[in-house]
C-alpha cells in the first residue's frame, strides 16, 4: 500500500538520493581539462599524420580543357576523410561560407563519400601549409551528403576570413574524423 | 501576399548568392539553401508563419499551389514545369517540409518515370531489385556544376557526358539522320486510316498497272491513257511521300536543333536509387534516352510542333515504366556489348518490366534467351510448394505483351524507333513494294516518254540506197527506236522495218528496205508505192502495235532522194 500522507516534496528528495546514489563519480578537474583539450593535443603524432597526408592532397586543377570552361563553381578544399574502417581522401566542395557576428557557417559537399554514409564528422580546419590547427567543429549531414558546419570563430580567423567569399581559393584544408574514434 | 517567409527565404538566398556567400544559384541549391535559411536566418515571425502553414494538410497543399502557380509566376519558372517540381522535391528534404504529408510524393520521386536501368549489385546475379527507374530532369545550366549531375549514385564524368553527347547527335547530328533514315525505310506515317489505305491501294494499282502493260491485251488506243493514268499515280504517291517526309523531317531538323540547344544550355540531372557507384557504362543508353526526354520535357511546347518527337516521347512517356534499357554508347550513339544475362534475368524475375533494350550482340538469340528463362522456371516441386509464389518465367522474343520481349539495336536510333512505335511490318511492306514498283517506272521511264510525250515527226532525208535492191528511209529524230517505217506497194512486197541508229551520224536513224517483187504484182511500175513512218510504243522491252503514222513518203520521192 502506498503511503499517502508523504508530500510531494519529501517524494522528490527520495527520488533525487537514490539517484545520486546510483550515479557515476564526478570527473575529476585533471579528467574535465583533458577533456576539454582538442585531440591535436590530445594525440599529437596522430594529427601531424593526418595532417601530413591533408597537406599532400593535390587539388589544384590541370587547366587541359577541351569544353568551354563552366567557370564559377569555386576551389575545391582537400579533404581527408577518417574512418574506423578507411581513409579516403578526396576534395569538399564549399557551398556556403558565411562568417557573422563571430561565428563561421559553412556547407560543403564531399566529392567522393566514405562507403557508409556519417551523419556527422568531427571537422579539423588546419593550414595548408604546415597544417598547423585553426579551429575544430562538428560537421552534420544535412540534404543530398551536404555537411553543415555553425561555430564559434576566433576573432582574429574571423577577421582573416570575412572577406572570403565562397568562390575565392579557401585558405584551410579539412581533416573529417568520425565521432565515434 | 500569402507566404511571406518564402519570399524572405528567396530573397536572402538571391542576395547570399549575389554576395558570394552561396555557390549555387538560388534554383540549383534551392533545397541547401532552405535549410540554411530555416535553421540560422528564419525570423520568430517566420517561424510562427511556418508552422501555422503546417499545421493541417489542407493548408500544407495551399502552400504547394501558390508555389507551383503563384511563386512560379514570379520567379521565371512558369515555363519550366519541372523546375517547379524539382523545387518542391529538394524542398520537401528539409525541415520542416520533411515532416508535411502534403509533400509525400515529392520526396519519393519527381513523378517523371523514367526508362529504368539494369544495373547490377555487388555480386547480383541478377535480381529484380537490379532494375533501377532513372529519372532526369533538365535544369537550367549552373555554372558552379557539371552539365550533368548524379543523384542518388556516383559516376565518373566521362559516363555522363558520353550519353549527353550522343543525346546531343541524336537531336540534331547524325543520329537525327540515322533515325529518320530508319522512320523513311519503316516507320509509322502519322496519316489518318482512310488514306493509308488510299494510298496502299494507289500503290497496288501501279503495280497493277505495270504488270497488265507487261502482260496483258494489247491496248491499242488505250495505251496512252493507261500509260498517262499510271504516270498520274505513280508521280501523285510519289509526291505524297516526299512532302510527308519532307514537311516531317524538316519539322523534327527545327526542332530537334531546338532540344538541342535547350540540351546545351541546360544541367541534366540524373536520378537513381541504389547510392551506387557505377562501374562500367552499360547504364549509358537509359541515361541517354531519359536525357532526351528530359529535354522534350522541359521543351515541351515547341517540341510539339514536331510529330515524330512528339510520338517518340509520348510514347516513351506513356511506356516508361515498362522499358528497361542497358548498353554502353559510343558518342555517335551506337551500341556496344555488354554483360547481358545477369541483366536479362533481372529483368525476368521484376514484375513490372515488359521489355527491354539491349546492344545487338552475340548471344542475344531466342534460344540463349529460352536457355536462361529456362534457369528461372521453378522446379515442378518448388511449383507445388509454392505456387502462389511462383511468378512463373515472363519471357519472349519480341513477343507477346505479358512476357519480355528483348530489342537488340546497333544504334539508339533503333531503341527510338522502338520506344516510339514507330515499326511498321505493314509500311515497310509498302515502301519495299513502292521502292520495287518505282525503280521499274524509273527504267521504264524513256518508253512511257515515248508513249506520252512522242518526239516530233522526222522529215525523210538524203541518201538514198546506191542499191536498186533496197531502199533506204534516213529519218532525221535523235529517237529512232521510236519509229518504224511502213512500206505499202502493188508492185513490191509490203514490209514494215524498224528504224536504226545510225552511229556515224547522231541524231538521224535509217530503215532499210529490202525490195522484193511481189509475186502477184497488180502492175507493172516499179515505183508505185508508199512509206509511212510510224510511231513505234515500247514498255520495258514489250512492243505494243504500231501507232500513229506520222509521215508519208512516195517510192519515187525516197529513191530519187539526194540523186536530183
Amino acid at each position: 500500500m502506498m503511503n499517502t500522507d508523504l508530500e510531494v516534496e519529501q517524494l522528490l528528495r527520495w527520488r533525487l538520493a537514490r539517484a545520486e546514489a546510483g550515479a557515476p563519480r564526478a570527473p575529476s578537474g585533471s579528467r574535465l581539462l583533458e577533456l576539454a583539450r582538442p585531440w591535436w593535443e590530445s594525440w599529437p603524432g596522430r594529427f601531424a599524420e593526418l595532417a601530413g597526408q591533408v597537406g599532400r592532397v593535390q587539388a589544384d586543377y590541370g587547366y587541359a580543357m577541351a569544353a568551354p570552361d563552366r567557370a564559377g563553381g569555386g576551389h575545391p578544399v582537400p579533404a581527408l576523410v577518417v574512418t574506423e574502417s578507411e581513409e579516403l581522401t578526396t576534395c569538399a566542395r564549399i557551398l556556403y561560407f558565411n562568417i557573422r557576428d563571430g561565428r563561421l557557417r559553412l556547407r560543403f559537399r564531399l566529392d567522393e563519400t566514405p562507403a557508409r554514409a556519417r551523419e556527422s564528422f568531427g571537422a579539423t580546419f588546419v593550414t595548408g601549409e604546415g597544417g598547423r590547427p585553426l579551429l575544430s567543429a562538428q560537421a552534420a549531414l544535412s540534404l543530398e551528403n551536404e555537411y553543415r558546419t555553425d561555430t564559434e570563430i576566433p576573432e582574429e580567423l574571423a577577421r582573416e576570413w570575412e572577406p572570403l567569399r565562397v568562390t575565392d581559393r579557401m585558405p584551410f584544408r579539412l581533416i573529417l574524423r568520425d565521432e565515434e574514434l | 501576399m500569402n507566404f511571406v517567409w518564402f519570399w524572405s527565404f528567396w530573397h536572402w538566398s538571391k542576395e547570399s548568392f549575389r554576395d558570394g556567400s552561396l555557390l549555387r544559384n538560388p534554383l540549383h541549391g534551392v533545397g541547401g539553401h532552405w535549410d540554411e535559411w530555416f535553421r540560422h536566418e528564419a525570423s520568430e515571425n517566420d517561424r510562427a508563419a511556418i508552422a501555422k502553414t503546417g499545421r493541417d494538410e489542407a493548408s500544407q497543399r495551399r502552400f504547394i499551389s501558390w508555389l507551383l502557380v503563384h511563386w512560379a509566376r514570379e520567379t521565371d519558372l512558369r515555363e519550366n514545369r519541372l523546375a517547379r517540381r524539382f523545387v518542391l522535391a529538394q524542398i520537401a528534404l528539409a525541415q520542416p517540409f520533411k515532416e508535411w504529408a502534403a509533400f509525400e510524393q515529392y520526396r519519393t520521386n519527381r513523378g517523371l518515370g523514367g526508362i529504368s536501368a539494369v544495373v547490377l549489385g555487388e555480386g547480383s546475379p541478377g535480381k529484380p531489385e537490379d532494375v533501377r527507374q532513372v529519372e532526369a530532369l533538365a535544369l537550367p545550366m549552373d555554372t558552379t556544376a557539371p552539365a550533368v549531375v548524379s543523384e542518388g549514385f556516383q559516376a565518373d564524368s566521362f559516363e555522363l557526358e558520353t550519353p549527353r553527347a550522343a543525346a546531343a547527335r541524336l537531336l540534331s547530328g547524325s543520329g537525327l539522320l540515322i533515325f529518320f533514315v530508319l522512320w523513311l525505310a519503316g516507320g509509322k506515317r502519322p496519316y489518318p486510316r482512310w488514306l493509308q489505305l488510299v494510298l496502299g491501294l494507289g500503290w497496288l494499282a501501279v503495280g497493277g498497272l505495270i504488270l497488265y502493260l507487261l502482260m496483258g491485251p494489247d491496248p491499242a488506243d488505250r495505251l496512252p491513257l493507261l500509260t498517262g493514268a499510271l504516270a498520274a499515280l505513280w508521280i501523285g504517291l510519289v509526291m505524297t511521300a516526299i512532302a510527308t517526309a519532307t514537311t516531317l523531317g524538316m519539322s523534327a531538323w527545327r526542332q530537334g536543333r531546338r532540344l538541342s540547344a535547350r540540351l546545351e544550355q541546360s544541367q541534366v540531372r540524373l536520378r537513381m536509387s541504389g547510392g551506387l557507384t557505377l562501374k562500367g557504362g552499360s547504364a549509358a543508353l537509359p541515361f541517354c534516352l531519359n536525357m532526351l526526354v528530359s529535354i522534350y520535357r522541359a521543351e515541351g511546347r515547341l517540341a510539339r510542333r514536331s510529330w515524330l518527337w512528339r510520338r517518340l516521347f509520348e510514347g516513351i512517356g506513356a511506356r516508361a515504366g515498362t522499358w528497361a534499357a542497358t548498353g554502353a554508347i559510343t558518342p555517335g550513339g551506337f551500341l556496344k556489348p555488354v554483360v547481358l544475362e545477369s541483366k536479362l534475368r533481372a529483368c525476368l524475375k521484376h514484375d513490372g518490366i515488359q521489355r527491354i533494350l539491349t546492344p545487338r550482340q552475340p548471344g542475344v538469340t531466342s534460344r540463349s534467351l529460352a536457355r536462361l528463362a529456362g534457369t528461372l522456371a521453378p522446379s515442378s516441386s518448388e511449383a507445388a510448394a509454392a505456387p502462389s509464389n511462383s511468378s512463373g518465367v515472363r519471357f519472349g522474343f519480341a513477343a507477346e505483351e505479358d512476357c519480355l520481349s528483348v530489342h537488340p539495336c546497333r544504334h539508339i536510333a533503333q531503341a527510338q524507333m522502338r520506344l516510339g512505335g514507330f515499326n511498321s511490318p505493314a509500311q515497310m511492306a509498302m515502301n519495299v513494294f513502292a521502292l520495287a514498283v518505282s525503280v521499274t517506272l524509273l527504267v521504264a521511264l524513256p518508253d512511257l516518254r515515248g508513249i506520252l510525250l512522242p518526239p516530233a515527226a522526222p522529215a525523210a532525208s538524203a541518201p538514198s540506197s546506191p542499191s536498186p535492191e533496197y531502199l533506204w528511209v534516213n529519218l532525221e529524230t535523235k529517237h529512232p527506236e521510236n519509229f518504224l517505217v511502213a512500206m505499202e506497194s502493188h508492185y513490191w512486197l509490203n514490209r514494215r522495218v524498224e528504224v536504226v541508229p545510225r552511229s556515224a551520224a547522231g541524231g538521224s536513224g535509217r530503215a532499210e528496205i529490202r525490195l522484193q517483187r511481189s509475186e502477184a504484182p497488180e502492175n507493172n511500175d516499179q515505183e508505185d508505192g508508199v512509206v509511212w513512218i510510224e510511231r513505234r510504243h515500247w514498255f520495258l522491252g514489250r512492243e505494243f502495235a504500231p501507232g500513229e503514222r506520222v509521215g508519208r513518203y512516195s517510192l519515187s520521192y525516197l529513191s530519187r532522194l539526194g540523186h536530183e
